[in-house]
């Protein structure tokens, strides 16, 4: 047993404490949280304005928006992220990480536009018409009634969502990012010990996503509705 | 109040309203009746513009709603609707359901709009389910609570679609006791509604819906004791009897069976009794299949009516095809249990043979 732990305190100097290397972490885990927390941001607005140009009643909008959502949807994260670092912005240097934060932004739009919709149409319509009948414009129905409803409906989904973008987050080594996953890789070449870097390295995703659910429980109880 | 003029309502080809023409008093009760199909749904719904009129013109309080740059939201804020499935909001809970309105629309402080509404209600019997969800009340409270969101916007006119079509017979009582009530408080109220009873009771007149305009109207003692036209007859009629063909000799003899329970026990038939009218249907229809459609079509109807005067249960049989009459073997045969049974449980039995089509005539 004591050999066990001697181990383990060998693997934290080697890894961690040796050459300050948990602040080299601590600055891939902060690129981590930051492209996705940007991604997320800005895809969750991508989203909503994907959303609604997908159930507008105009075809040519509704078109566009199903083709878009189709492509980003149906397409790997990286090759989108590559395709922008290489091609889009390739004579422009301008901050990969802003180039990653675009990317996932698009990539996470998408799939939150679907889930939106998805939502949306979730929610009972003749609720909706019994507000209408009480006086309620669309508007107000529309805030009063379906935007609650379908909040409630789109949570789980949106948890999901989030967690998926975080760790998709970790190939954007790719593009010269330092990032959380690209930071234990290179400890663990430099070491030699490539296990227990890489192990750290899951541990503080899994806390990530943890974190996440945390943050969707709170509220959580007490409200019972269905 | 509610004036309607020439008011017509299709859904692609099909013609629903055709010409509705009405004057609705304030205070007035309708009690809305008619074959199902027949419109009385989409009536009701025109009147909210919640139907878009093809063409015609609904006037609320002298103002042509279906006229451009009316504010709807304006009207309906004082008319309150009620549905057969409640739509009760889901993300709420019964006090919050029955403030909502008043708060964002009338725009009145929580606690005026909460104290409004414990007292409604207190009207309608819930006062203790104000912190439930609607997923955890009954049906009959559910429609109570949907009655009560309409009374928080003070409504001028209430329109009741169905609104007991989907609870049991003891949940109905609750609800049809708050409509009521309602009619007494001098609101314009107009009902669809399958109860018959409730209607005659609580109705100053009653719309006969059929062939897309109000076929026939009147007081409800006319329309329920003596109508005048021949559709309104034949449907007034049919509630009170219970009417079925049987076309194949594969019939459906269990809802045959369920179909006259129902119908007797409307009239609190002793259940003995509903047991022997469907075991003389049931003897009596074998032995005109086995006797008169061998290999062939059966074409045979027949009406069940009970008449609470002489307490009395009226069956008729019309089956087409060859003269047969199950009475007429002689009396005791032994082979034929079936007929004894229906001699026995019968207290008059008759037959006729005119034109093709026998009849027979029993008294139970």
């Amino acid at each position: 047993m004591d050999a066990f732990f001697t181990t383990i305190a060998e693997s934290v100097q080697k890894n961690l404490l040796a050459g300050d290397a948990y602040l080299t972490v601590l600055g891939g885990l902060w690129v981590t949280v930051l492209i996705s927390a940007l991604g997320l941001g800005f895809g969750t607005i991508c989203g909503a304005l994907l959303c609604s140009l997908r159930m507008s009643a105009i075809p040519v909008l509704s078109g566009v928006s199903r083709l878009m959502i189709a492509v980003l949807r149906g397409s790997p994260v990286l090759l989108l992220l590559m395709l922008l670092y290489y091609v889009v912005f390739a004579d422009n240097r301008i901050d990969p990480v802003i180039i990653a934060v675009i990317a996932y932004a698009f990539n996470s739009g998408a799939h939150i536009a679907e889930l939106m919709r998805s939502a949306l149409e979730a929610v009972d319509q003749r609720q909706l018409e019994a507000a209408r009948m009480l006086g309620f414009s669309r508007t107000k129905a529309f805030l009063a009634i379906t935007l609650p409803q379908a909040g409630r409906i789109a949570k789980p989904m949106y948890q999901g969502v989030i967690v998926n973008t975080i760790q998709w987050t970790s190939v954007v080594g790719y593009v010269t990012i330092t990032d959380l996953t690209r930071t234990v890789n290179n400890i663990g070449n430099r070491t030699g010990d490539p296990f227990f870097s890489l192990f750290f390295g899951m541990l503080i995703y899994l806390g990530l996503s943890y974190l996440v659910s945390v943050l969707f429980s709170i509220g959580e109880k007490g409200s019972e509705t269905p | 109040m509610i004036v309607v003029r020439g008011l017509a309502k299709g859904f692609g080809r099909l013609e629903v309203l055709k010409q509705i023409n009405t004057d609705i008093r304030k205070g007035e009760c309708i009690a809305v009746i008619g074959p199902s199909g027949s419109g009385k749904s989409v009536l009701l719904r025109s009147l909210a513009m919640l139907e878009k009129p093809d063409s015609g013109s609904v006037f609320i309080n002298g103002v042509d709603i279906t006229g451009k740059g009316v504010d709807l939201n304006r009207i309906r804020e004082k008319m309150g609707m009620v549905y057969q499935g409640f739509h009760l909001f889901a993300h709420l809970n019964v006090l919050d359901n029955i403030t909502l309105a008043p708060r964002w629309i009338k725009k009145l402080k929580r606690s005026e709009a909460e104290d409004k509404a414990m007292e409604i209600l207190s009207m309608v019997g819930l006062v203790d389910k104000a912190r439930n969800y609607p997923h955890q009340l009954s049906g009959g409270q559910q429609q109570r609570i949907a009655i009560a969101r309409c009374l928080a916007m003070e409504p001028d006119i209430m329109l009741l679609d169905e609104p007991t079509s989907a609870l049991d017979p003891v949940m109905t009582g609750e609800v049809l006791a708050i409509v009521r009530k309602l009619t007494k408080t001098g609101l314009t109220m107009l009902i669809v509604t399958h109860e018959m009873d409730f209607a005659r009771e609580v109705a100053d007149r009653v719309f006969f819906i059929d062939e897309g305009v109000i076929y026939e109207e009147g007081p409800p003692e006319a329309i329920f004791d003596h109508p005048q036209r021949e559709k309104t007859r034949a449907f007034i009629s049919r509630l009170k009897t219970f009417y079925y063909e049987i076309r194949s000799i594969a019939f459906d003899m269990v809802s045959m069976n369920a179909g006259i329970e129902h119908f007797c026990r409307k009239y609190a038939v002793a259940i003995q009794r509903i047991y022997r009218v469907q075991l003389v249907l049931e003897e009596l229809i074998m032995e005109v299949l086995k006797q008169c459609y061998p290999g062939s079509q059966p074409d045979i109807s027949f009406t069940v009516e009970y008449v609470e005067e002489c307490d009395e249960i009226f069956i008729r049989l019309d089956y087409r095809g060859v003269e047969f009459n199950p009475f007429s073997r002689a009396a005791g045969d032994a082979d034929d249990l079936g007929m004894v049974l229906v001699r026995s449980s019968s207290r008059q039995q008759e037959h006729f043979f005119k034109e093709g089509n026998n009849r027979i005539n029993l008294k139970l």
